[in-house]
Order: structure tokens, then sequence, then C-alpha cells
């Protein structure tokens, strides 16, 4: 970013050192809250822990420990034991493993979806309501039609036939949010666009896509990112559903929806097969929603102030 | 004269879109893997029977002549046959092979007439529950956003929207059906049977409403004619009733009607967890089982109670606000 | 006067809730029950605040410091005192913004109605009406009954505030404070408000305070004025003694920069002469909008914006284009900067017209002819770096390496007086004619001969002003820049202008040089516009007469004949039949059927 303390101009006062893009504006003010950094930590320790753990733990997410079978948690029932802090599963495996590994998944999917629903429809909607004609026409029925599907039919259509990997699974989950975007880029493009800026870059000679890429982009894009963060929870619910109905990823592998499908039949002798993945999933869907909260309101502060 | 104008333009427009789903899943069902005839005559059947069902069931033809002929008992009003479940409801189980050209099938419109009513009543009172907590939550936080009660709608709304609908399910069936027997869990018999399911749905739809009141209400609290009101003597009751909310209204229907796609999904899920026997439940077992008419006739339905949905939000947010654009 | 006042400020003062530097201290005034009371404050003295604290209306992050305001001699700062005292009722309240005071989704009648029977109970509905249709009707809204029932988006700027003081005066108010009420609107219909306050408060027996940062509307209501400087009452007079014989400095300094129009020698120089070729030629220039009618199936309303406008620019010209809201300027000045080309008509730049350009000529025409925008923050793109902003239309062109492209850059914005050191910076900080200055460096880099400047001014104070003519006179003389002014301040268009054109409804109604124009009106609507121009002046000419009624007609469905037709006093039966025609003036020319030789009183 550029940032110089200007010399006094003449009979001028001297500028204060310049702030950073918006990008950096509504970060720091996000920072402020409590929420977002409570958010925030939670956050990246679930991070770091569905990604080291794994590899440190002793057990294996996938084989079978018939021993070892319905360990209650710490403290609860009579067998439980230090090695699994939060019991094991009907087939002896370590329910921590399991649900760190499943938050990876989850993480993975939720992320990764979520970029490629922010680069399609905000590209697509960008190019809607900066050019109009057209390319609006086009792309807003588009969206229209696709909004009128509800994802659910769509995904457990395509998904309900062949094994689904990771790339169909992000690839249908994508499908769910992009006309979203598309609308909410679209409405941004086209208030950018009758603003006065535009019209001053006109008139020195700059063409739509020139303005559109080096000026109107950087301005809209950023806010949106921001509440994009939200979305990532909102898709992995969407996955767990998925597994839980068995259209995500497939058994053996853990995934918070497969794991929680497979404990209804053991809800009353070992409860926490089915508990420790939903709180996993809550707690990391909290933290994501808190930061998010937390983004959106710093983004409408910073654009309400300036 | 407005209003006509708009209604025929929705209208038209609406029946364009209902065609273009019905088309796209026509053509998505047959076009992805997995033959229902497989499903039906059974995995140990040899090929050539497969080929001889799917040839009478009409399934090799080209998607074009079977989307033709789906159009035209559609305009009679006929939405086909299940291809799983015969007039007496009981879905063939494996090894028993029913031919669905033969057997008496059930009707898809029938089906689905049959399962409606269940699961407008299952979202009506998902609505009343999530209504009854959104609303003094919600206007208590936008009318206080700084103090307690906006903090109050905060965290009520946080935490709704991290809790999985599905897993709620399992601990609300285990706590309150199980362990305290004050509710029944599965299926339907009787009223008392629509609140645990309701009640999970209600925990999905309530927060996106608390959120949509706190914030818009509060900012339409900041604005001018709101201060103004005061000093021309209105009392504050009536600003805020009267006029403020009403203006928050329509950010509140417009929600509603985005929101409606993942209402959707929600009541699919909740129906297939406590075995309710309402449209959601039959979308996922027509699915699993690729029962194709009734999945067509599913997402035909869908798509209409979507465009009538929207419809009502747009009129009902020009009958509070005539600036809106029809 | 030894009757009792019925508002008696003392020694009032307001500061913010956390505590900090007051905003009002000390401020103590009385009102009698008919008293006409103005005051004078500029903007940041705390004119809106006192206003606000006079009626106990303070917003939460004020409160009261110490003082009382008594109504009727009974505190109303006070609980105890203040049982019976109504905001609404007894004091009512008048804003300087119309447009947003009412619920946007609720018809405007019924709004005034429900204030009426909030703070009035004992009145019953019909009764309530009744009152809001008739004061309507003596705030010259046309048709009362049917808008009555309109929404507020469709009132005018000037119909709301009308509609506002409808809103004030039905509960039957004693005291009735304006702040700044004729701001937002055009000269012409800010002076029919103040008039029409000013009866009104006579006719109903009220006090009025009126508060505003103009000495001339002052000037033409108040009987006595206070004028607050830094939150101060530092001084109180009859208006008249005020002017002549200001006792502080400060009210000296704000009466010496009150602009003047007729009592000036500082007029510029004469225009060029009108046998050279002009720069720029527009003609016959015809604009029109296709906006969609709700409700009729998808036909259009056509709005007429600019219809048939022809002049021309002589290079060296100090061009002034003047005329209210709804005139066409803004879509004149975006057909002269080519930001949209005329529907019929043509425009010629050196004799070329534009609309015969391929892109790539246009592309490298565009140079010739640049554009300044009104609004120093939002003119700018938001995050580039002010070196990368001037350079803008070099870099486009690619024509010229990096390096000379900074050369060229930091020239211009060592000649327009913008530090070298800001070249990286971003104009987050700058000040509003520093902006101002990176729009001129931006334009000035791609060498133009024509510069128009859409309001360019408008948003600057005095000071920031008068150093940009500065520096516009500089460049002129630099460059041998031609400039063409789109301005609604009469007086900065008397101090600069050499040549001025007036628009009224999407055409050219007078044309003239600028002493000419000002001292010799030909057209009704000039003599109109500036016998209502805000000046403590004696005008040339007699300004009761001209002063108008009534709004400009809308553009959607103009009438045959002239378009002025309807406000005109002198119109007759030939107006309202026969569009007239630009007659040839002394100084250029003027659209009127009085004007015309040969004129006839043709029937209607």
């Amino acid at each position: 970013m550029v940032e110089t303390i200007a010399a006094l101009g003449p009979g001028e006062f001297a500028p204060k050192r310049v702030e950073g893009s918006i990008a950096r504006q509504i970060l720091s003010t996000a920072w402020r809250s409590t929420g977002f950094r409570i958010g925030f930590t939670v956050f990246v320790l679930l991070l770091v822990a569905s990604a080291v753990w794994p590899e440190l733990s002793p057990y294996d997410a996938v084989k079978m420990d018939m021993k070892a079978r319905f360990l209650p948690p710490l403290f609860l029932g009579d067998k439980w034991a230090w090695g699994h802090p939060l019991g094991t599963d009907q087939l002896g495996r370590d329910m921590l493993l399991r649900c760190l590994v499943g938050l990876r998944y989850s993480l993975f999917i939720g992320v990764t979806t979520v970029a490629l629903m922010f680069v399609v429809g905000c590209g697509l909607g960008l190019l809607s309501g900066f050019r109009g004609g057209l390319w609006d026409t086009v792309i807003m029925r588009l969206t229209d039609a696709q909004l009128s599907i509800p994802m659910i039919i769509l995904a457990i259509t395509i998904l309900g036939v062949s094994k689904p990997t990771v790339p169909t699974i992000i690839l249908v989950l994508g499908l769910s949010g992009w006309p979203l975007y598309a609308r909410v880029a679209r409405s941004a493009a086209v208030a950018e666009r009758g603003k006065e800026y535009v019209r001053g870059l006109r008139v020195v000679g700059a063409g739509d896509w020139r303005i559109l890429f080096l000026f109107a982009a950087p301005n809209i894009l950023p806010p949106i990112a921001f509440v994009a963060v939200l979305d990532i929870a909102r898709i992995m619910i969407f996955e767990a559903i998925l597994g839980f109905l068995g259209l995500g990823i497939q058994p053996p592998t853990p995934s918070f929806g497969t794991i929680i499908s497979d404990s209804r039949k053991y809800l009353i002798n070992a409860w926490w097969i089915g508990t420790s993945p939903g709180v996993f999933l809550a707690v990391a869907l909290t933290a994501i929603n808190l930061m998010g909260a937390a983004l959106e309101k710093a983004r409408n502060k910073v654009y309400g102030g300036a | 004269m407005y209003i006509v104008e708009f209604l025929l333009k929705r209208i038209a427009q609406g029946v364009v879109i209902i065609f273009l789903t019905s088309l796209l899943i026509f053509t998505l069902l047959r076009v992805v893997p997995g033959d229902p005839v497989r499903l039906i005559v059974g995995g140990m059947a040899p090929a050539n029977v497969v080929e001889e069902v799917a040839t009478k069931m009409g399934l090799r033809d080209p998607i074009i002549v079977q989307y033709g002929r789906y159009m035209a008992g559609l305009l009679h009003g006929d939405l086909g046959q299940s291809y799983l479940r015969p007039k007496s409801g009981m879905i063939a189980t494996g090894g028993e092979y029913v031919d669905p050209t033969r057997a008496d099938m059930a009707g898809v419109g029938e089906l689905i007439l049959e399962r409606l009513p269940l699961t407008l009543q299952l979202a009506g009172v998902a609505l009343v529950f999530a209504f009854l907590v959104a609303f003094p939550i919600g206007i208590a936080g936008g009318l206080r956003p700084n103090g307690w009660p906006g903090v109050l709608a905060f965290a009520t709304q946080s935490l709704f929207v991290s809790i999985p609908n599905f897993w709620l399910a399992i601990v609300l069936i285990l706590l309150l059906s199980v362990q305290l027997g004050w509710l029944p869990a599965l299926g339907y018999r009787g009223f008392a049977y629509v609140i645990l399911p309701a009640i999970v749905l209600a925990v999905e739809i309530a927060p996106f409403l608390i959120r949509t009141l706190t914030v818009s209400l509060g900012e339409i609290m900041q604005s001018h004619f709101i201060d103004e009101a005061r000093v021309r003597g209105l009392p504050r009751r009536r600003i805020v009733y009267g006029h403020a909310l009403r203006n928050a209204a329509v950010p509140l229907a417009n929600l509603l009607g985005i929101q409606l796609s993942s209402l959707i999904g929600g009541v699919l899920v909740v129906e297939y967890i406590f075995d309710y026997p309402g449209l959601g439940h039959l979308t996922v077992l027509s699915v699993v089982g690729r029962d194709f008419p009734t999945i067509q006739g599913i997402a035909i339905t869908t798509s209409a109670v979507f465009v009538f949905v929207n419809i009502v939000v747009d009129l009902i947010s020009y009958a509070i606000d005539p600036r809106v654009e029809l | 006067m030894q009757r009792s006042p019925i508002l008696a400020v003392t020694d009032l003062s307001v500061a913010p809730a956390g505590g900090g530097r007051p905003i009002l201290s000390g401020i103590s005034f009385k009102v009698a029950s008919t008293d006409t009371y103005g005051i004078y404050g500029e903007s940041g003295s705390g004119k809106t605040v006192l206003s606000r604290a006079l009626a106990n209306w303070l917003p939460g992050s004020l409160a009261y410091g110490g003082g009382g305001v008594a109504f009727a001699g009974r505190d109303i700062l006070d609980r105890r005192q203040s049982a019976d005292f109504r905001v609404g009722r007894d004091i009512a309240y008048i804003g300087s913004k119309p447009q947003s005071a009412l619920d946007p989704t609720v018809p405007v009648g019924p709004q005034i109605l429900e204030k009426l029977l909030a703070v009035r109970p004992n009145l019953t509905r019909k009764e309530a009406t009744e009152r809001i249709l008739h004061l309507l009707a003596e705030v010259r809204i046309p048709s009362p009954r049917e808008r009555f029932h309109d929404y507020p988006t469709r009132y005018s700027g000037g119909m709301m505030q009308r509609a506002m003081i409808v809103d004030a005066l039905c509960a039957e108010p004693a005291v009735l404070i304006a702040d700044n009420v004729t701001q937002p609107l055009d000269v012409t219909i800010a002076a029919q408000i103040v008039r029409l306050l000013r009866d009104l408060c006579e006719r109903h027996r009220m006090a009025l305070i009126f508060l505003a940062s103009s000495l001339a509307a002052l000037a033409r209501v108040a009987e006595r004025v206070g004028v607050l400087h830094e939150g101060r009452l530092v001084e109180e007079q009859p208006i008249d003694r005020l002017l002549k014989a200001p006792r502080t400095d400060y009210t000296r300094r704000v009466i010496a920069e009150v602009p003047r129009i007729w009592s000036t020698d500082s007029e510029p120089a004469p225009p060029p002469a009108a046998d050279v070729a002009p720069l720029m030629r527009v003609v016959d220039a015809h604009r029109t909008y296709l906006v969609r009618r709700r409700g009729h199936f998808n036909s259009y309303n056509r709005v007429l914006a600019v219809r048939g406008v022809t002049f021309d620019i002589r290079p060296g010209d100090n061009f002034g284009l003047v005329g209210e809201s709804g005139c066409g300027k803004s879509t004149l000045t975006r057909l002269l900067a080519w930001l949209e080309a005329p529907d019929a008509g043509e425009i010629r730049l050196d004799d070329v017209s534009l609309a015969s350009l391929s892109p790539r000529q246009l592309l490298a025409k565009r140079r010739e002819f640049q554009l300044l925008l009104q609004d120093p923050y939002n003119s700018l793109p938001p995050r580039s770096p002010i070196g990368r902003m001037i350079g803008e239309g070099l870099f486009l062109r690619g024509a010229l390496s990096r390096k000379e492209i900074e050369a060229r850059v930091r020239k211009a914005m060592g000649e327009v007086g913008l530090a070298d050191g800001l070249y990286h910076a971003l104009p987050t900080a700058l000040s509003t004619g520093q902006r101002q200055r990176i729009s001129i460096a931006r334009a000035l880099v791609l060498e133009p001969k024509l510069l128009i400047l859409d309001e360019t001014l408008s948003s600057l104070d005095q000071g920031e002003q008068a150093k940009l003519l500065e520096l516009f006179a500089e460049l002129q003389a630099k460059n041998d820049l031609t400039y063409v002014f789109i301005s609604h301040d009469l007086a900065m268009v008397r101090r600069v202008c050499t040549r001025i054109a007036v628009m009224y409804l999407g055409e050219i109604v007078e044309l003239a040089d600028n002493h000419d124009l000002f001292f010799d009106p030909q057209h009704p609507y000039t003599k109109a516009l500036l016998s209502a121009a805000p000046t403590l002046e004696e005008k040339p000419f007699d300004a009761t007469v001209y002063l108008l009624e009534g709004e400009p007609p809308s553009p959607i469905d103009i009438a045959p004949g002239c378009s002025f037709a309807s406000r005109c006093p002198s119109a007759f039966g030939r107006c309202r039949v026969e569009t007239p025609k630009p007659i040839a003036t002394r100084s250029g020319f003027s659209a009127c059927h009085l004007l015309d030789p040969a004129r006839s009183s043709a029937a209607a």
C-alpha cells in the first residue's frame, strides 16, 4: 500500500498519514470487537488442530479396534480411558481423531466451495451490472432459473447416483450459492456505475472494461468477500446434511454427517458418538459466525462513515 | 392497473420458470447415471429383461420424445404414475418384482396431494414458532442495538444458526422424546407429532428473522423521519409500531422470498429424520429410488410454490411501500 | 414592547453528552408572540443545535448544560414546570430536509392528519382533515384533495417544504422554529417559501424564529436578528440597524462577504469578439429520455431534457450556464462533455462534428475538451494514489513512457499548487479545495483547450472558491484556455463569466454579455431569477413584479407555446400558442414574444 507522509503544500495543512485500502480498514475495525477475536482464535485453534493432530495421533481414523468399542468420554461411565478423551465409536475408533479428520474435510470443502462461488458469482455479477444490456439479461435469467430450483433437490439428484467425490461435492455445493453472489455483485456494480468518479474516468477517455477491472472491481469486491465468510458456515452445514443423507463423503472416511447418521442407532447407550461431532461442528460454526458478523458490522461501519 | 400488469407479467414468467425447471430435472434424471429399471427389476435380473421393461416404460426413447409425452400428459393434469409405489401404498422391497407398466401404480398427482397438506402444516407451525421467538427478540434488539437486548439478539441468532438442524433433531429426540417422554418423535398420528419437527425447523428459520429485524429496524430508527417524528409530536409507540416497523417489514418480506430455497431444504431433512410423511420425506425416498415421475412432479410443485410465494412477497412489499419496483 | 415574551431563552448551554467543549453557551434572547426573530449562523456555528435545543429535541449525543427555555413563562426543560407543554403543538419545527421528513411509505395527508390528531385529540377526524385541506390550499399546493393522498416521493422539494409548513401549522402552535428551510431549494422557490412563511405567521399570529446562513434571506423575513458565532450570540439588533451599523467585527465581516451582484465593480474583461471562429458550437441539440410508465404495459414517458439548444463558445470565453433544477443544464453538460450524444442536432468542436468521429479519433479529440465535476469526494477513484489519478488519461493512451508521464504529472501538480510529495499519497486527508485541484491537474495534463466546470465550485467555501478562481485565471492566461461554468451561484457567475446563457425547461431563454444580463435582462424569467437572488442590494428593476408563483411544469408533457407562459406575469395570448424564437438582442438573444418588434396580440 502506498503511504507517504506528504510535505506541506503552499498554504495548506499537511495531510495525515494515510490509511491503507478498504480491506485493511474493515479488518482493523473488525479486530476491535471481542466477538471477532474470540471467533478468530477458536477458528485458528480448530484449524491447527485439524491439520496437525491427525498426523500426531497414535490411532487410525478408519481401522477398527474391536477391543476398544464404546468407550465413553473422559470421566463418564466406568470404562473411560485417557487415550480416548472423547470416547470411541461402535467400531472402536477414536472419536477425537474422527471428529478432527471430519473437520478437516468440512473446512476444506467449506472454504473451497465459497471461493468457487465467489469467483464465479461475482465475476458474472460484475459483468452483468457494469455492462448491462444483453449480458445483464442473460445472466439474470440464468440466476433466476437457478434460484427457483431448491439446491437440495439438485444435490441429491446428482449425488444420489454415483460415488460422490470431494470435487463433485464442491461443484454441487457451489451451484447452490453462486446466484446470490451474482445478485449482490450486480447491484453493487450498478450502483458503482452511477458514481461520479466513473464519469470522471470516462471523460479522460477510459473505456468500460478498463474502469471495471482497474477501479470498480477492487472497490466492490472486498466488502462482499468479507461477508462471504458467513457462507462458509452455511456450506459446512449443507455438506453435513449431505453426509447425513448418505450423499456426501462415503464411510469409512469420517465426515460429520455420516458419523451423526450412524450414531442414531446408539443414541441410548453411547450418546457421545452423536454428540461430539455435533459439538465440534457447532463450535466451528459459531466461531465462523462470530467472525462473519463482526466483519459485516465493520463493513457497514466503514462504508457508512466513509 | 399497475397490479394487473405486474400479475400478468409475473405469472407468465412463472410459467416459463416452472417449464424450465421441469425440463432441467427431466433431462438431469435421464442423463445422470443410475437406472431406475435396475432398481425395479432387482439386481439379479438379466440384461434383456431390463431392456424389455425399459422399452415398455418408454425410457429408451430420445429425451425430447419422452419430454413431449410428459408435457402432453401434464396439460391434461396427469403427472404420471410412480415407479415405486403401487396404489396399495407399500413399496416393493428387494426381490419382488413389480412391473410398473402392468401393476396399478399410484398416481403422482395423488401422492403429492396426499402429502402436501402435511408439509404445509409443518412449515406453517414452524413459521409461527419462529415468529414467536424472533419478533420480541428482534424488535427489542433493533430498538436498543447497543444495550443488552441487542446483545441478546445477537447471541440467540448466533447460537441458533450454528446448530446443525439434523443434530438438533437427534438431541431433541433423545431428550424430549426418549428420556422425558414429553413429545412423540417419529411418524405422524396427530398434531402432537408436528411439534418436535416444527421446533427444529423454527430454530433454523429464526436466526435470519432476528438478524433482519435487528439490522433493518436499527437502521430505520436512525433515519431522519423517525427523528423528526419526535419533534412533530408523535408518541413513541406510534413511531415505532406505526412507522419504523412498517418500513422494516419490507426487507423482512424479501428475506422470506430469498430464504425459501433453503427452507425447503430444511423441510426435507427434518421430515426425513422424523419420518414425517410429508412431501420432503417423499422426495428423499423418490430420489434414492430413482422414481422419475414422482421426482418430476415434486420439482414442478416446488417450483410452483416458489413462484407463488415470490409473487405474494412482492405484492406485500408493494402494499407496504409503494416505491417498490414491481 | 412590554408584553411578556412567548419564548424566553436564558443562559442556555449545550454540550456533548459525555462532556467536552460546549457547542452553545450563554444564549439569551426573548421573542414576543407576534415577533419574527432571525438568527444568523454560518455552518458549524451551532445553529441547528440551537434550533433543536429550543424545541427540547436534542439528539442523544448532546445534553443541556444549563440555562432554560421558558415557553409562556414555564421552563420546558424542567419536567415539573412543563407538564402541559407539548412539542408539535405549542412549538413547531421545520427543518432543512423536507424530502426525508416524513415516512416514505405512507401518503402525506394521512401523516399530517396523524400528527394533528396526536397533538390535538379533541378534534374529530373530519374537522382535522378539513383544516389540513384548507391549509394545503393556503400554502398554494395545487389540487389539495388529490395531493393529500400522494406519497412523499411524488412531491418536489418546494412542495414538500410547503407540506411540512402545513404539518407545523395545523396544530396552531404559538411559536414556529424554521431552521435553514430554504437551503435545499432553488432560488425562486426559496423566495416564495420565505414570503409565504412571513405571511402565514402574520395571519395566524405566531412567533417565528428563523435561522439561516444567509443574511439576505434574513433581511427578507426578520424584524430583529441575532448573530451566532461559535456557539455564542455575539450581537442582536433590529435588522436595518444591524446592516447599517454592526457592533462586532464578526458581523462586519459577514456583511462584507455577502455576495454583491449589482453594486460591485469586479466584472470580468469583455468577451472575445464575435467574428472569431467559435471553439465549440452547439446546433439545435435535443435530448430526450424514455422513462417507463408504471402500470401501462411497457409504454414510456418522454422526458424532454434538452429541447433545441443553439449557441457558440468562443475561444477565451468564460461562458456561464445558469438555471434552476430541472432546467436541463446537467443534461446539456453531459452533451457538451460528450458523455452522451444528442438525439438530434450536433455539437462541433473546432468545426468537427463530434458524432462523426470514430472511437479512435474521439479518444484523441477528447484531450481537447475536459470536464471537471462538482463533488470533490466522489469524483475521484477511491483507492488510487494521486499521481496515478492525474496521469490516468495518459496511461490509458499508452503513447508515453512511465517516466514521461510522471514528469508531466508532476508538472501539472506544480501548476495547480499541489505539493510534489503528494504524488504517491492517497487523497484521504486532503481538503475539498485540494481535491478539486487534483481534478484540474488531471484535465490539464491532457493539454485541453476547453474546460467545462460542472458546479465545480459549489461545494467549496468562500475562501477556497476565491483561491480556485485565481488559479483558473492564471491557467487561462498561461495555457490559453476557454471555460464553461455551469452554476446556480449568480454571484460567482457575475464575477467571472463573460457571456451567460439562462436555461429554463430545456431551452436557452436568454444569452447575453455579463453586464447586459445583470443590468438589462430581456427575458421575464431572467428578471424573475435575478429578483430572487439572495443579495442585500437594491435591484435595478422592480423585484416585486417578478417574484414568481408556482413551479416549473414537468418536462414530460410540455404544452405548446412558451414554456414559461404558465408563470410569466406578462404572458399574453400568443405566448400560449407559439414557441418564441430567439430574437437578437444587443449582445446575444432572448426567446420572448415581448421583444418581437412585429408583435401582435393574437387571440389564444
